[in-house]
């Protein structure tokens, strides 16, 4: 017992040895390397020029920041340009936070190590925003080498979006009912359809020609004639966009469940598991990445099938916002509808990602 | 799991329609047995004999296509959890952890009472405590196959069905888990019935050693293994019932 502490503890100072070499970071107590130290040890040691290169490379993002900021104060401006300052927060806030990072992983400390890493890794992804910020407001309010009005510059639609929010607001939430009605009705009907299918011969008789000659019709064709047909039109529009994720999410469930290893039917028997159990307990969640796929689908196609619906009839929402300010030509509304479209599809493609690894956790690969 | 159970199978004979051809095929030909509690029977033969057919005619989750196969007179009706079967693969649920594997049953049957102390006994009766809220993926083949072992054991069967547990894993391994398997049987009043097709394995764990032929799959020998626990597989006795059991399957040696 001994003599195990003991090696344990030489072995360790050798560790700590090379580490000193490189970036510093104690072992912990009980002797165990971290997962970055291992990295550290086997990774080939950086000479004293790489280090200084990446030194210099995290510098980047605050430098080019920092030209971004003189660019748009110091070139003369082509056009009016209200709230001046509105851009300068957008630009240097980000800048500053990074700094604050930065300090923080210079400090030396055990934990910060990945941290530097990560921004090291990061740093020229940043610097290059910073340098087209520039580039896109030299070329749009300085010069106008971009065709105005129709380019706005950033600031203008950051005015735009603070001087028409509410407005900008109530589109969001118009978008977003639709979306989760829309998506969460398309994903029950799908699952209810594509297990039927993937579970009985006789369903998959009679859905299997449907889906096959109504599946590749982009679902925005509909959209003329449901417009007409629905007896309302956000019900119509529900349904457009139901019905691309009705139809992800059933292929995905029907093969999902059609390629389930028998072999665990069988062992859920001898447990005991009859009738429905099978169905609940031992299809449906072998059959799950195969589900999930198709809700990403089924996402995407929701998305674009939203859009399509809103620009064309439904007189609410984010789609409907931007042919309108098309309409009247108010371009800095349209880009400030553009970008919140983007934060929020992002944000629940990104929702939708969490749920997944969170419940495939169990998924060779996924597992810690 | 008190009172014996007397298992038989009375003319029993299985064929499958072949799907591609037109065709039939006699996987066991009429077979008649009777085994009861505190058996260890070990069902051996060359791949094709039918001996995996018995076993999943006892489980219940093939019918038969003549005779009857009863437990205390009663015909099996379907699987049950009385009747456990541990597979070759694990077949353990890859989106469970460890623990919920094992009470699957249990939550199946939603017999919940002293479910939990349950679970606890089973982890502790195959050593792996530290690992219940670890996922099947992350788990060794002998690992897996434990945790399966302890899944249809956690219902009390009262026959055990095992279809070559050890055939997919490692020579050491298998050692290990063919000491373990017998002394959870000589702790308990089942019936175990185990597939293989490794002579030794058959002559080291069972009370008696069904052999098989194949085309048509039938019982050509039964043979009781008159020899204490635990065996030694270099006695001379040992070698003597593999020898013979080794001629029945036509490996004996040749005599020139």
């Amino acid at each position: 017992m001994l003599n195990k502490g003991q090696s344990g503890r030489s072995g360790n100072r050798l560790v700590d040895m090379r580490l000193q070499g490189n970036r510093p970071g104690d072992a912990d107590a009980a002797g165990r390397l971290t997962r970055e130290q291992l990295q550290l040890l086997e990774q080939r040691k950086k000479t004293p020029a790489q280090r200084a290169m990446d030194f210099v490379i995290t510098l980047l993002p605050m430098l080019c920041c920092l030209i971004a900021v003189l660019e748009y104060l110091l070139v003369p401006d082509r056009y009016d340009n209200d709230a001046p300052e509105r851009y300068l927060v957008l630009l240097v806030l980000p800048a500053v936070i990074y700094a604050v990072f930065w300090a923080v992983s210079l400090s030396r400390l055990k934990s910060t190590s990945r941290l530097y890493q990560r921004l090291r890794y990061k740093a020229p992804l940043y610097a290059a925003v910073f340098l087209l910020l520039a580039v896109f407001d030299f070329a749009t309010l300085k010069t106008g080498y971009l065709t105005q009005p129709f380019i706005p510059w950033v600031n203008s639609i950051i005015n735009a979006a603070i001087g028409d929010w509410q407005y900008l607001g109530i589109s969001t939430l118009y978008t977003l009912r639709l979306l989760f009605l829309g998506y969460f009705s398309g994903v029950a009907a799908g699952l209810i359809t594509g297990i039927a299918c993937g579970y009985s011969q006789k369903v998959r008789y009679w859905v299997d020609p449907i889906i096959r000659i109504l599946g590749p019709i982009p679902t925005a064709t509909w959209v003329p004639l449901v417009m007409i047909l629905a007896a309302s039109l956000f019900g119509g529009s529900v349904f457009i966009v139901a019905l691309g994720t009705w139809f992800a999410v059933t292929i995905a469930s029907m093969t999902g469940i059609a390629n389930i290893d028998r072999s665990y039917f069988e062992a859920a028997r001898t447990l005991g598991a009859k009738g429905s159990q099978l169905v609940f307990r031992v299809a449906i969640p072998q059959a799950m990445p195969s589900i999930l796929q198709g809700m990403t689908q089924g996402m995407s196609s929701a998305c674009v099938s939203l859009m399509v619906a809103e620009m064309l009839g439904v007189e609410a929402g984010l789609g409907w916002y931007i042919t309108w300010a098309k309409a009247w030509a108010m371009y800095n509304r349209l880009f400030a509808a553009i970008v919140v479209i983007c934060l929020v599809f992002n944000a629940v493609t990104k929702s939708l990602n969490l749920f997944k690894k969170r419940v495939l956790r169990w998924q060779e690969g996924m597992v810690k | 799991m008190a009172e014996q159970t007397v298992l038989k199978l009375d003319r029993v004979s299985k064929s499958f329609a072949r799907i591609e051809r037109d065709e039939i095929t006699y996987a066991l030909g009429e077979t008649s047995l009777e085994m009861r509690s505190g058996e260890f029977v070990s069902i051996v033969g060359a791949s094709g004999c039918g001996k995996s057919t018995i076993l999943r005619l006892i489980a219940g989750l093939i019918v038969p296509t003549m005779g009857a196969v009863t437990v205390n007179g009663q015909p099996v009706d379907g699987p049950d959890p009385s009747r456990g079967m541990v597979f070759q693969k694990p077949t353990l649920f890859p989106w469970l952890t460890v623990e919920k594997n094992i009470s699957f049953s249990l939550r199946i049957q939603k017999k919940l009472d002293g479910s939990a102390e349950k679970v606890e006994r089973m982890l502790r009766l195959i050593g792996l405590e530290e690992f219940r809220d670890d996922y099947p993926a992350q788990l060794s083949g002998g690992m897996a196959q434990r945790v399966a072992l302890a899944r249809s054991l956690i219902s009390e069967p009262g026959i055990l069905l095992l279809d070559e547990p050890l055939g997919a894993l490692d020579a050491f391994t298998r050692m290990n888990m063919q000491d373990e398997i017998l002394g959870m049987w000589q702790g308990s009043q089942q019936l175990v019935i185990m597939v293989t097709h490794d002579v030794d394995e058959a002559i080291y764990m069972g009370t008696r050693v069904i052999v098989m032929e194949a085309r048509p799959g039938r019982v050509r020998a039964e043979i009781p293994v008159e020899l204490d626990y635990p065996r030694n597989r270099s006695s001379a006795q040992f070698v003597g019932y593999r020898n013979q059991i080794l001629e029945m399957l036509h490996y004996g040696a040749k005599e020139s």
